[in-house]
């Protein structure tokens, strides 16, 4: 009983992360822009300590709670939004480089910046570790509402933009293809897709979400084809691989995103080898 | 002159970097699989990590020798999980190797004594601790790579340019594996120099500024070594001066750079085309 007073929380957050980030994994990887993720995950976090710069925290017994906190997290999503407006402007066929190569530019910068800037300070090691891992186990209710709101809003926006999104992205590699407003649906795209990592990344980690985004989206896009049924069997399987590896995690006491993470890969692995065979 | 005296090695050995890494990010830039240094420097500190568990010393052979194993076993998959009919492109097969072997690193931090400083020191490298025999050994094995790739190099420029190259995929893939292979070598030996993302920026940073601008093979490989050159001497002044760590003031100064230029190129009306 009080495994599943203690996994309820968890297992929410995984599941709303993962049943969101599969959807723009499958966006991502059609779009062949794996970086971006990490990169818009860095670049909000970057927003985060250059206002900790701008208005030190008070370290007392408020710690992470303390007043500060919205001004971290406005300057996360400012700095996610002008990101977003930069990737859909460098997005330009003039450019003769492939649109990977500036996005992984950004990340290293933007993970050298906070380097930088976090050597002026103490304990620069543990942030950029609690960066990669997350705490998923440690989640709130409170976390999770506000994870809850912002999948529901950005879900259902995809969902009433659904052509203009799925158009994008089919006919991404493809100069002619220039519908109406293209550039604010790319926009819009990008930031829908920084709110939702702003989020999960405070939850679970870079790490975490990464897996969640890329490796279920891979695994399906092996066998399906159509938007509908690619969602539908995403869904499944993350949520399918989240209970188990939720479970292994607390029942042999290590870090929830790495088992996660050897499970997801395990089914990429299980789901090449089935599509090598049918395929023969 | 003592300053100089000091930055002599430093210098030096990132000139060697951007040479041989101007030259790497070329192809890479082609082949569009940008992420494959950060994976291979990763798997390269997994084997490293795995070595130190089992018991080998810092820095001993048994050491690196774990570390090379790892990262050839990998380079193994990236070049064979190339099909001839590709549904999902390698770039998410080589996202997905990192991100597990970050994962798996991670795991293990916790079970090696400073096992967590270990992982920031593959992310930040420390060039100004570089000796002049590490100068000296790192230009005699670069030297080594570029020669075989000088023997190379129309079977590697071609399979760049164009992926399904070759008389067969089983000769793309023999080509692949050597191209592989001495890239695994190069980066296993820079990262614990530089760190993964000075590695990382050099490879990527003056290839693709320069390839805005051209598309001729020659050109793009005298470009990106002059960017490359500049930007990391400079960088090491400019972070000697402002004390700050020279391997992130060197990945600031060439990135900001490539995505100024970028801009630049779609801000400019009338885009120069050359063959």
């Amino acid at each position: 009983m009080d495994l599943i007073v203690f996994m309820a929380a968890p297992l929410m957050a995984t599941l709303l992360m993962g049943g969101i980030l599969v959807y723009f994994g499958i966006h991502v990887i059609k779009r062949e822009i794996v970086f971006i993720d990490i990169a818009l995950a860095q670049i909000a976090a970057l927003g985060g300590v250059v206002a900790l710069i701008i208005w030190p925290h008070d370290h007392g017994a408020h710690g992470h709670e303390g007043g500060n906190f919205l001004t971290e997290y406005l300057f996360s999503l400012l700095f996610t939004t002008l990101a977003a407006g930069l990737f859909s402007i460098l997005k330009n066929k003039k450019v003769k480089i492939p649109l990977e190569a500036l996005i992984g530019i950004s990340y290293a910068v933007a993970t050298t910046a906070m380097v930088i800037i976090l050597d002026k300070g103490a304990g620069s090691d543990v942030h950029i570790h609690d960066m990669l891992t997350g705490a998923i186990l440690w989640v709130t209710w409170g976390q999770i509402t506000r994870l809850a709101a912002i999948v529901f809003f950005v879900a259902l926006f995809h969902f009433l933009a659904r052509k203009q999104m799925t158009g994008l992205t089919d006919n991404y590699h493809n100069h002619d293809f220039n519908p109406a407003k293209k550039k604010l649906w790319d926009f819009l795209f990008y930031f829908s897709f920084g709110l939702v990592i702003v989020e999960a990344v405070q939850i679970g980690g870079i790490l975490t979400v990464f897996a969640l985004l890329m490796i279920p989206a891979s695994t399906i896009l092996l066998f399906y084809s159509s938007w509908k049924a690619r969602i539908i069997a995403g869904l499944s399987l993350s949520g399918l691989l989240t209970i188990p590896a939720l479970w292994l995690s607390w029942t042999w006491d290590v870090p929830a995103s790495p088992v996660l993470i050897f499970f997801l890969g395990l089914a990429l692995v299980v789901g090449g080898i089935i599509y090598r065979l049918k395929s023969r | 002159m003592e300053t100089l005296i000091f930055l002599g090695p430093p210098i030096a050995i990132s000139i060697l970097l951007s040479v041989i890494l101007g030259y790497f990010g070329n192809h890479i830039l082609s082949r569009g699989i940008i992420f494959i240094d950060i994976a291979v420097a990763q798997i390269a500190a997994l084997g490293t990590m795995i070595g130190l568990l089992l018991g080998f010393a810092e820095e001993s052979f048994g050491l690196q020798f774990a570390s090379y194993g790892f990262t050839i076993v990998i380079i193994g998959v990236f070049a064979f999980t190339k099909f001839a009919n590709q549904k999902i492109p390698q770039e998410a097969y080589v996202g997905i190797i990192y991100c597990i072997g970050l994962g798996m690193a991670l795991l293990l931090a916790e079970r090696i004594v400073g096992g967590s400083n270990f992982i920031s020191k593959t992310i930040t490298g420390n060039i100004l601790w570089t000796t002049w025999t590490d100068v000296l050994f790192s230009f005699l094995l670069f030297s080594a790579i570029g020669l075989l790739h000088f023997f190379f190099q129309k079977p590697f420029r071609a399979i760049s340019k164009d992926p399904n190259h070759g008389d067969s995929l089983k000769q793309t893939r023999l080509y692949d594996m050597l191209f592989y292979m001495t890239f695994g070598i190069v980066i296993v030996k820079a990262v614990p120099v530089g760190g993964v993302f000075l590695i990382f920026i050099l490879l990527i940073a003056p290839a693709a500024s320069i390839t805005l601008f051209t598309q001729n093979w020659r050109k793009r490989l005298i470009g990106s070594w002059i960017i490359g050159i500049a930007g990391s001497v400079l960088g090491i002044f400019l972070s000697y001066s402002l004390n700050i760590s020279n391997g992130p003031a060197i990945v600031c100064l060439l990135g900001i750079l490539a995505i100024a230029l970028t801009l630049f190129v779609i801000v400019k009306k009338s885009p120069v085309e050359k063959a």
